[in-house]
Parts: C-alpha cells; sequence; structure tokens
C-alpha cells in the first residue's frame, strides 16, 4: 500500500492544456472520488498516475518516491477501465493470471490467488469461460478479480461501472466499497456520477476544466460548497439556485427576484444592489399547504409536478417566475396547481457572489 | 408519382432472381465454363503428328500421375509458394508494426509502401531481371562487390539461386499486400487490452506474443490463404525471368502448363497439368482453412 501525493501537476495536448497545476494529497489505504463532469480532466489524471499518459510539469509520487518517468509496469499499481480491457481470447481464469504469469508465479500459488479472487467476486462457476460468454457485470468482476490479484499499492478505477444497468450499478458499487474495506488499499475512483462519489469516498475531489474546484469529504462537500459549480454538481435534485439582487428593508438584507423576497442568513458579507445566487437545497424547505402557515420568510409557490418516490415526496414549483424544487416527507396529497407555503431553513443557505460564484 | 414508378417493372423487383442474374452469368462464362471445358477437353488423347483428337478419358491423367516433370513442378511449386509465404508473411508484419503510428511523415510512408502493388508482374520481371543482370546490374554487381556471389553463376543462371532470384521479385511486389492487411489489422485492435496489459507488468515484447499475435491470428491466416492461393498460381515471373531455365530448375506447376500448350501445342494435357494445379490449390487450402479455422 502506499500514499499518492500529487504537486503542481500539468498535462497538455498540443496547446491544449488539460491539466493546472494540480495538487492532490492521497492518504495510505484511503478511497478518493475524482468527480467531474466529462472533460475535466479526471481520466487524464488518472492515467498519468497508472503511468499511460507522461507527465507534461510538476510530480507524482508513490510514498514521497517520484515515479514520473518510471514505467507503468513498474509501479505496482492495479487499473480497472471503464470497457472491462479484458483479453478477449483468454479465459477468466488466465485473464485473471496474467499478471502473475508474467513474472513466473509458480502454479500453485498462481491458483492460490485466482481461487481467493473468484471467492471474493463470485465468480468461481466461469473461471473457464471467455469474457464474451459472460455478461457486463461478470466481465466487471474478472476485470476488478485481475486487478485484487496483483496485490497492488494502488487501486485505479475509470469510471469502471459506467456501462452496467441501474440495478447492478448500485450492487457493484457496494461490492467496491465493501472490497475497499476488506482489503485497505489505496484507491482512486473516477466517475462522473456523484451518487458514486457520495456513497464510496472518503474524499471526494471535484474537478472541473483541469482545475480542482474543491475537495473534502462527501458531506463537508454536500454541506459546504465553495462554489456555485460544486453546489449544483452534488445533490440530486439538484440544488436551487436564484439569480437575486441583495435589497434591504429595515436594516435587514433580502436576496429579491421579480419582488419576491428570499431571506438571506444574517452575518454574510453583502452590499446593497450587489447581485447574487441563492441557493437552496430542495430538502431544506419546510413544504406545507397553504392555510398552516404564517412565518414572515414563507414563500407561496405554485405546484406544477409531483413525484412521490416513497420515502419522500419531490414537489417541483413555480415561485417568482422560477422552477423551484421542494422535497417534502410529508404525505400532503398536493395536486398540479395547488398553492403551497415553502419555508427555507436560513441555516442552510447558500450565497454565492453574483460575478466569481464564490460561496460568499 | 414517386420515383420508383417511374423506373421499368424488372428494375424494381424485390424477387433475388433478377439482381442475380448479371453476376451470375459472367460466372458461369468466364469461370464455370473454362473449368468444365478443361475437364472435358482432359479426357481427349491428341495425336500430335495427325492433329486429331480422341476420347481416352484416363489416358491424360495416368500420364500426368507417371510424368516426373509434374511431380519436380509440385516440389518446386511448394517450394516456391512456402518460402515466398514465409518471407512476405514475417516482412509484413514487421513492417506493418513499425509503421503503426501516428507520429507526422508515416502516413506518407504507409501510402509509399503500395507503390509496387501498382507495377504489372511482367514489368517486375523485366526490372529485376535488369538488375540481376551479370554486366551491369544493380543487384549482381553489388553481391560481386561483396564477395557473395561470382560472376561466373549468374543468379537467374544457376540452378541453385534461380528461384530465390524470382521469389525475390515477388517478395518486392506482394510485401506490400501483407503490409496493407496487417495494417488495417493492427489498427483496428483495442487499445485498453494492451494498457491494461502494461499495468499487468507486460513488456512490449510480451504484449507482442501474448496479445497481438493472438488477437491478430484470424487476419494473418486471411492474408496467408489469399496470398497463399495467389502463390500456387505464380506464372508471370518465372515465365518473364526464367522461361522454367536453367533447365526445369524453376519450372512450376503452371509454367509447366504454359510450355505444354504454348511449346508441344498438346492442349488436352496442358489442361490436365493446369486442372492439377486447380486440384493441389483446392485441397492445400481446404486443410488450411480446416487446421486453421479460417472464418470468413
Amino acid at each position: 500500500m502506499a500514499s499518492v501525493k500529487i504537486t503542481n501537476l500539468d498535462k497538455a495536448y498540443g496547446s491544449v492544456r488539460v491539466l493546472h497545476q494540480l495538487n492532490l494529497q492521497v492518504d495510505d489505504g484511503k478511497f478518493v472520488v475524482l468527480l467531474g463532469p466529462s472533460g475535466c480532466g479526471k481520466s487524464t489524471l488518472l492515467r498519468m498516475i497508472a503511468g499511460l499518459e507522461s507527465v507534461g510539469g510538476g510530480d507524482i509520487l508513490f510514498d514521497d518516491v517520484r515515479v514520473n518517468s518510471v514505467h507503468a509496469k513498474d509501479r505496482n499499481i492495479a487499473m480497472v477501465f471503464q470497457n472491462y480491457a479484458l483479453y478477449a481470447h483468454m479465459t477468466v481464469r488466465k485473464n485473471m493470471a496474467f499478471s502473475m504469469r508474467l513474472n513466473k508465479t509458480d502454479k500453485k500459488t498462481m491458483d492460490e490467488k485466482v481461487n481467493w479472487a473468484s471467492s471474493i467476486l463470485g465468480l468461481d462457476d466461469y473461471l473457464d469461460r471467455l469474457p464474451k460468454e459472460l455478461s457486463g457485470g461478470q466481465r466487471q468482476r474478472v476485470a476488478m478479480g485481475r486487478a485484487i490479484v496483483r496485490d497492488p499499492d494502488v487501486f485505479l478505477f475509470d469510471e469502471p461501472l459506467s456501462n452496467l444497468d441501474a440495478k447492478l450499478r448500485v450492487q457493484m458499487r457496494t461490492e467496491i466499497k465493501d472490497l475497499h474495506q476488506r482489503l485497505k488499499t489505496t484507491t482512486i475512483y473516477v466517475t462522473h456520477d456523484q451518487i458514486e462519489a457520495m456513497t464510496m469516498a472518503d474524499e471526494v475531489v471535484v474537478m472541473r476544466g483541469g482545475y480542482i474546484e474543491q475537495s473534502g469529504t462527501p458531506m463537508e462537500i454536500y454541506d459546504n460548497p465553495n462554489n456555485l459549480f460544486v453546489a449544483q454538481f452534488i445533490g440530486s435534485p439538484t440544488m436551487n439556485i436564484l439569480e437575486c439582487q441583495v435589497v434591504e428593508d429595515n436594516g435587514t438584507n433580502y436576496a429579491s427576484i421579480d419582488n419576491t423576497r428570499f431571506a438571506l442568513p444574517a452575518n454574510r458579507d453583502l452590499n446593497v444592489g450587489q447581485s447574487v445566487y441563492y441557493g437552496i437545497r430542495p430538502e431544506h424547505f419546510n413544504v406545507s399547504k397553504q392555510s398552516s402557515s404564517d412565518d414572515n420568510n414563507a414563500l407561496t409557490g405554485v405546484v406544477k409536478v409531483v413525484e412521490p418516490t416513497g420515502p419522500e415526496t419531490h414537489v417541483y414549483l413555480t415561485l417568482a417566475g422560477q422552477e423551484l424544487c421542494a422535497i417534502t416527507r410529508d404525505r400532503l396529497e398536493l395536486r398540479p396547481g395547488d398553492e403551497v407555503q415553502l419555508q427555507p431553513d436560513l441555516s442552510q443557505v447558500h450565497v454565492f457572489d453574483g460575478d466569481s460564484k464564490n460561496v460568499i | 408519382m414517386s420515383k420508383r414508378a417511374l423506373l421499368p417493372r424488372w428494375l424494381t423487383s424485390e424477387h433475388p432472381l433478377p439482381w442475380l442474374f448479371p453476376v451470375t452469368s459472367l460466372l458461369i462464362v468466364f469461370g464455370l465454363y473454362p473449368v468444365l471445358y478443361s475437364l472435358w477437353l482432359s479426357f481427349y488423347k491428341r495425336n500430335p503428328a495427325t492433329r486429331k483428337e480422341k476420347f481416352m478419358p484416363s489416358w491424360n491423367w495416368e500420364k500426368l500421375i507417371s510424368d516426373e516433370r509434374v511431380w519436380d513442378a509440385v516440389q518446386i511449386t511448394f517450394t516456391y509458394a512456402l518460402l515466398a509465404l514465409a518471407i512476405q508473411l514475417i516482412l509484413g508484419l514487421s513492417i506493418a508494426l513499425l509503421l503503426d503510428t501516428d507520429k507526422k511523415g508515416f502516413g506518407v510512408l504507409r501510402a509509399l509502401m503500395t507503390l509496387p502493388l501498382v507495377v504489372p508482374p511482367a514489368v517486375t520481371g523485366m526490372m529485376f531481371l535488369l538488375m540481376y543482370d551479370s554486366s551491369f546490374g544493380v543487384i549482381s554487381n553489388s553481391l560481386y562487390a561483396l564477395n557473395l556471389l561470382s560472376p561466373t553463376a549468374p543468379i537467374l543462371g544457376t540452378g541453385s539461386t534461380a528461384l530465390l532470384g524470382v521469389i525475390i521479385a515477388d517478395v518486392w511486389q506482394w510485401t506490400p499486400f501483407m503490409v496493407l492487411i496487417m495494417l488495417a489489422g493492427l489498427r483496428a485492435l483495442p487499445k485498453e487490452p494492451f494498457e491494461a496489459a502494461s499495468i499487468d507488468g507486460a513488456t512490449g515484447f510480451q504484449s507482442f506474443i501474448f496479445l497481438t499475435l493472438p488477437m491478430m491470428s484470424k487476419i494473418i491466416a486471411l492474408a496467408v490463404l489469399i496470398r497463399g492461393i495467389d502463390l500456387f498460381r505464380i506464372y508471370d515471373y518465372v515465365k518473364v525471368m526464367t522461361d522454367s531455365g536453367p533447365g526445369t530448375a524453376t519450372e512450376t506447376l503452371t509454367a509447366y502448363a504454359g510450355t505444354v500448350y504454348f511449346k508441344s501445342a498438346n492442349f488436352p494435357y496442358a489442361s490436365t497439368v493446369a486442372l492439377a494445379t486447380l486440384i493441389l490449390v483446392l485441397v492445400t487450402a481446404s486443410i488450411f482453412i480446416k487446421v486453421f479455422k479460417v472464418r470468413f
């Protein structure tokens, strides 16, 4: 096992810079998820850590040893690819044993390791099949088996679940997390799926356009996004964002849009007239039917679509000409066209600067 | 009115027969008929003096079996085909591996590589004939200068080197074909398994042995089959460069059939030798397809 440290890492393809001075520390045994939309450079970063892409500038260190020019085969890493990258002409057993065959491991150890991996991954019945005779989920497991038999210092996953159907994805997610808890190998996992990131990671690194926007534990990032991008990228349904102006009334600041006022949390450094983004997650509204509330901060919206999910209900509504989403656990029996009252939880309101889009 | 309705009825048919008719008739006229005609011809005995032919179904076939020149020719044909095939395969794959890169300038190299393919085989034969010439040929003179060859034993005039001399012309012309097929195969290989292998600890050579070769096996088998069939029918280079000589040192089966046809005017026996070539190709190719499980 090893820690991975990245300092001032740069990468460019021709004149296009894809990574800008990245710094990242992955502690030994941690599960770190690189999260971002496609084209943000997360896969490039992972491939550089793997040694499949050259380093443009800066350093990659494994356990404080510089590995910039160390060949992929000598880094003692294991990688699981998005499309599995299995050896199509080899059976499952040979796929998993390939690395051991290359370094001339004796047959007994080889069999033991393959059997150990296949029992962990539930592949015992498939060892003599070819990859083309397996389902997507089974192939994914073979790819993971090939990685774990190596006992690597670092596990790298490049969007390993994106080719699987929704149900299998949830199941494999749990399996990968369980595997990490058992093996405790340092893991770097790339995905564009924020749910995967939230559920699996010890630490999430949100990337955009070759920059790291924010890193922290999933809940830190969820509760305290640094900027508008992170706020909108994390969470489903996504955070409600309203483009507002700061107005003052009786010494209190409000965020105003179309003459509707949203209460702002106190102690924020705001100027009257400043344009801000007012952000609040759907579950931080208290939704009630029209009659039951007389709170000053309450807002009135018109229900457009109601989506019951079972434990909670997503209510899409129109307020001040904007579309908002609110989540309630109460069974309010709402219908499209109903008026409802929303009370924002002021302690959970995020305010972002209109220009820099950073949190205020 | 739709465009379809403007066309004559037979051009809008959804029945397969009208569409199969043109190519089928071409195949029958230029493929099937000559073969059947040869077969029919092979059942006649020709009297060279009277120039009359007499129906004797087994005469030519019995002669074929007992004709030592035929067996020599079979041996020479196999030697020629296998040697040329091996050289072209190894050279073709090696050159394809070198050209399989996106580096600048290699596109031009790949295009230049195909040039020998557009030269007519007879011209290639003439070209090599000139280069082998013992007084001014560039190849012969270079070999003399390096003391690898003696001017008293010209390449095409010496029994032991003549066949190799012809093979070299064939290799020059047809290796690019192998390169083209191998390149197409190499370029179509997925990249990820190779990346996975390099992470698994494979060196470049190990990747080639354990991944490239098995993944290319079907393409290689197909290229060998196409080239192999072609090589069994070798005629032009032999005719132009050595005319089966010296003696019969470079007489392949088709060359022998040509000699029998044009020099002895024994058309029935020439047809029989030509049919023997066809049978040899069919049998060899079928065995190859079976053993190497070639799929089209």
